[in-house]
């Protein structure tokens, strides 16, 4: 009796589980306007202050426009400023703004609202509150034009307009108690409050009053966060989402399933040397050491090898698609042992030296190659464990004079913010140099033909002086289905909402 | 029977408490770092003081578990540090995904294990082996192994089911189903292994005591013996090991969401332990060790209820 009342109850569950299957696999299959991407982290907030670039930017992208835009070679263009210019001084910039935009909420979008959005940033403690705090005064010409007055000339704010500098949300939702979780932009979706669930689905349906709406192929957008590479892979081979992130390891079984690898190179591998004073290992004072190093690192094959090739060799720490990057630095210290011993003795140091390194469970794939090409020069590594959710903040603490990082590429101008000048807070030991500062000034203050010019001289002066040690620039790999297009972004690993297309 | 359930519940409150403030202790020891992950590498020592000071990390860490405390004795678990969303409402949004994949596994698990159990106690011979046999490997096999090999065969492979994901109910009933079989089904091999395992040798115990001996001499049918008689002796032992097994898939169910990227309370304690989201990490230790207790109190009741003896202990 039992064991029949069991057989009934096991025949009922399948009917249900096959009915289920149904419509449960390949549902993003049924609508070819629907995009469902999967997301490595969950989204953060929709506040303007708090929200961040990388992964992030796919879950706010589809809501807030911003005020210039990037297109397929990585040039800025208009969106909701029509036009930007500087003074000859640069530290005026004019934006023309577009007229008949309005915010979901009916809030018209106007030169006091730009206002409105960046002093809002500035005031505010997110990561990339920096973005708009080299403005000083704002002049409002008109509702469709506005002069922002800068403290000092700065060459990356046109970049951050296109990023979350540019980020524009209705005023009236910027002090709402809900804006952490209720974005109102004039961007070309909505998200929609029915079918998102946090943690699990952010759904996006279109705003039916979007300005741009040809530029936007997909009526909703689905986005999913999943933190775990393997149920990424799982979900776009099994047609459950048309776009993930995936890393160099598993890009081969990805590409044997047709997925296609779209690529970008927005990270650099390699070492921070950042004790260029010798504070904490006087060695490191010694150019002839710090150029050891940098001779010391067998770059092809730990691309080859670690990244499955997925890069490109380099010496530079600036983006290739960058003003400052210059391909003739790219080969100036190829692997040589030899040369590198030979270095470190006419610095004093035949015998070496040890130093101290964070070791991060998240890079141990390089800890062993590290400790024996600096082994093999004479370097001892004294490895300090740190847990992988500490690795940055113990990094900037200035406690160790050289780390392994993999650390993302923008613009020249935002990566000099990011790790050259003295208050940068890449640079924890603080390290300057009366020449560098000049080279940095000259970039700062260039005018705008003379700026690609004024940053290659800062990376020459950079790899010349040996202050980083990078070994390649690695790919960030988006595997996308065979009915979707994805156009990569130079500065973004995560492709934001425009970039994806379907496939006719 | 009040009594018995009384000391219980204060034995139950007692643990709440002392978990709570041990994983509070443990979870604050670690929290150096927030302020810099949430704020960015280009964060100012101002800035980290200030977000420092707006968390409360500036206080003693007594304070801090006080203040905690009061608030979560109120129904406030706080806010998450890392997405602003309020815990609770986390916990709520996160808890039935959990529940219902670990209720349908102990559910699965209870069912398949009494009928393996019953029937290698009962038949004996070759049957018994082979469901030793097939126990020790279900046993023997990791289940987040077990999801990945289902995966790929059923969703990658077959495209009958889907690789991820979770549907709710209410949404439709089909695809929450179809969303939790592959996912049950990897926690319920590893259980069953063990559980029929433990019904078996209670259920052969029983039919060797001297009353069931009895039972039989009075000319009682077999089945009766079996499902009247010897079934509801060894209710007890199988009870606590359904109630250990429901522990332990509550353990196994944080790995198989990962591997589906189920939104349920696994995904989130991982999510919330690798950043250091010490209030969400703090409520959902708390709703688990509740949820743990609660079950341990019914499988009490239960226990002491079918067998009376065991209210006396």
């Amino acid at each position: 009796m039992l064991i029949r009342r069991c057989s009934a109850l096991l025949a009922a569950a399948a009917l249900v589980v096959g009915a289920g299957a149904c419509s449960g696999a390949g549902a993003s299959q049924s609508a070819s306007k629907t995009l469902t991407i999967a997301a490595v982290l969950d989204n953060n907030s929709f506040d303007p202050t708090q929200l961040n670039i990388g992964n992030q930017m796919q879950y706010w992208s589809p809501v807030f426009d911003t005020l210039l835009t990037r297109d397929k070679d990585n040039k800025l263009q208009p969106w909701l400023a029509t036009s930007w210019k500087y003074d000859a001084k640069r530290t005026t910039l004019n934006l023309e703004l577009k007229s008949g935009v309005k915010f979901t909420d009916g809030t018209p979008f106007d030169a006091t609202v730009v206002k409105d959005n960046l002093t809002n940033l500035a005031a505010g403690t997110g990561q990339n509150s920096y973005m708009s705090r080299s403005i000083a005064t704002y002049q409002i010409v008109s509702p469709t034009e506005l002069n922002l007055k800068l403290k000092a000339p700065d060459p990356g704010l046109v970049d951050y307009l296109a990023s979350v500098g540019g980020v524009m949300a209705s005023p009236k939702s910027l002090k709402s108690p809900t804006v952490a979780t209720v974005p109102v932009g004039s961007g070309p979706y909505e998200l929609d409050k029915t079918g998102t669930v946090a943690g699990s689905t952010y759904t996006y349906k279109r705003n039916p009053g979007y300005w741009n709406t040809a530029a936007f192929p997909y009526d909703k957008i689905v986005i999913k966060p999943m933190t775990d590479l393997t149920a990424r892979l799982n979900a776009i081979k099994s047609g459950q989402v048309n776009g993930t992130l995936t890393d160099t390891n598993s890009l081969a079984d990805a590409q044997r399933s047709g997925l296609t690898a779209n690529t970008t190179p927005v990270n650099w591998n390699g070492l921070l040397l950042m004790d260029r004073d010798g504070k904490l290992v006087p060695a490191l004072k010694d150019l002839r050491v710090r150029k050891a190093i940098n001779y010391a690192f067998d770059r092809e094959a730990i691309l080859k090898n670690v990244s499955h090739g997925q890069g490109a060799l380099t010496t530079q720490i600036f983006n290739a698609a960058g003003d400052g990057y210059d391909q003739a630095l790219d080969s100036t210290y190829n692997y040589d042992p030899a040369k590198a011993k030979q270095l470190l003795a006419e610095a004093g140091y035949a015998d070496g030296f040890a130093i101290t390194m964070p070791e991060s469970p998240g890079f141990a794939q390089y800890n062993a190659i590290i400790e024996q090409q600096l082994g093999a020069i004479g370097i001892k590594v004294k490895w300090v464990k740190v847990p992988a959710n500490a690795v940055i903040p113990e990094i900037l603490s200035g406690k160790y004079p050289v780390a392994f990082m993999t650390l993302g590429s923008q613009s020249a101008w935002q990566d000099i913010q990011k790790a050259v000048t003295r208050k940068s807070p890449w640079n924890p030991l603080k390290a300057g140099d009366p020449q560098l500062d000049k080279l940095l000034a000259t970039a700062q203050n260039a005018p705008e033909a003379q700026l690609p010019a004024a940053m290659k001289a800062v990376s020459k002066w950079l790899v010349d002086n040996a202050w980083f040690d990078p070994w390649y620039r690695e790919n960030s790999v988006y595997l996308s289905d065979a009915r979707t297009a994805v156009a990569m972004q130079a500065y973004n690993v995560a492709p934001s909402i425009n970039s994806f297309s379907p496939k006719e | 029977m009040f009594r018995f359930i009384g000391r219980r519940l204060v034995a139950c409150v007692v643990l709440v408490v002392v978990i709570a403030g041990i994983t509070f202790l443990l979870a604050f020891s670690g929290t150096g770092n927030v302020a810099r992950n949430l704020l960015g590498e280009s964060a100012t020592p101002d800035q980290l003081a200030a977000k420092n000071a707006e968390l409360g990390l500036d206080k003693p860490l007594l304070a801090q578990l006080g203040t905690w405390a009061e608030h979560a004795l109120h129904g406030d678990l706080g806010i998450s540090w890392f997405t602003n969303e309020p815990v609770a409402q986390a916990i709520a949004n996160r808890l039935p995904v959990t529940l219902s994949m670990v209720v349908l596994a102990v559910a699965l698990t209870a069912l398949i294990s009494v009928g393996l159990g019953v029937a290698a106690a009962v038949r004996g011979g070759w049957l018994d082996r082979v469901i030793q046999v097939l126990s020790v490997a279900g046993f023997a096999l990791p289940n987040f192994w077990v999801a990945l090999v289902l995966v790929v065969f059923f969703s990658v492979t077959l495209g009958v089911l889907p690789a991820t994901g979770y549907v709710r109910l209410s949404e439709s009933p089909g695809s929450w189903a179809a969303a939790l079989v592959l996912p049950v089904a990897s926690l319920v091999i590893g259980s069953t292994a063990s559980a029929a395992q433990q019904v078996r040798g209670a259920v052969i115990d029983v039919l060797r005591q001297d009353f069931v001996r009895t039972l039989r001499a009075r000319g009682i049918s077999p089945r009766s013996v079996l499902f009247r008689h010897a079934l509801r002796n060894a209710a007890s032992p199988a009870l606590t090991v359904l109630s250990l097994q429901f522990i332990a898939l509550l353990g196994g169910a944080v790995v198989i969401e990962k591997v589906f990227a189920i939104p349920g309370l696994g995904t989130l304690t991982i999510n919330a332990a690798l950043q250091g989201d010490v209030p969400v990490l703090m409520g959902v230790v708390v709703t688990l060790v509740v949820l743990v207790v609660i079950v341990n109190l019914v499988i009490d009741v239960i226990s002491g209820w079918v067998n009376p003896k065991v209210r006396v202990q």
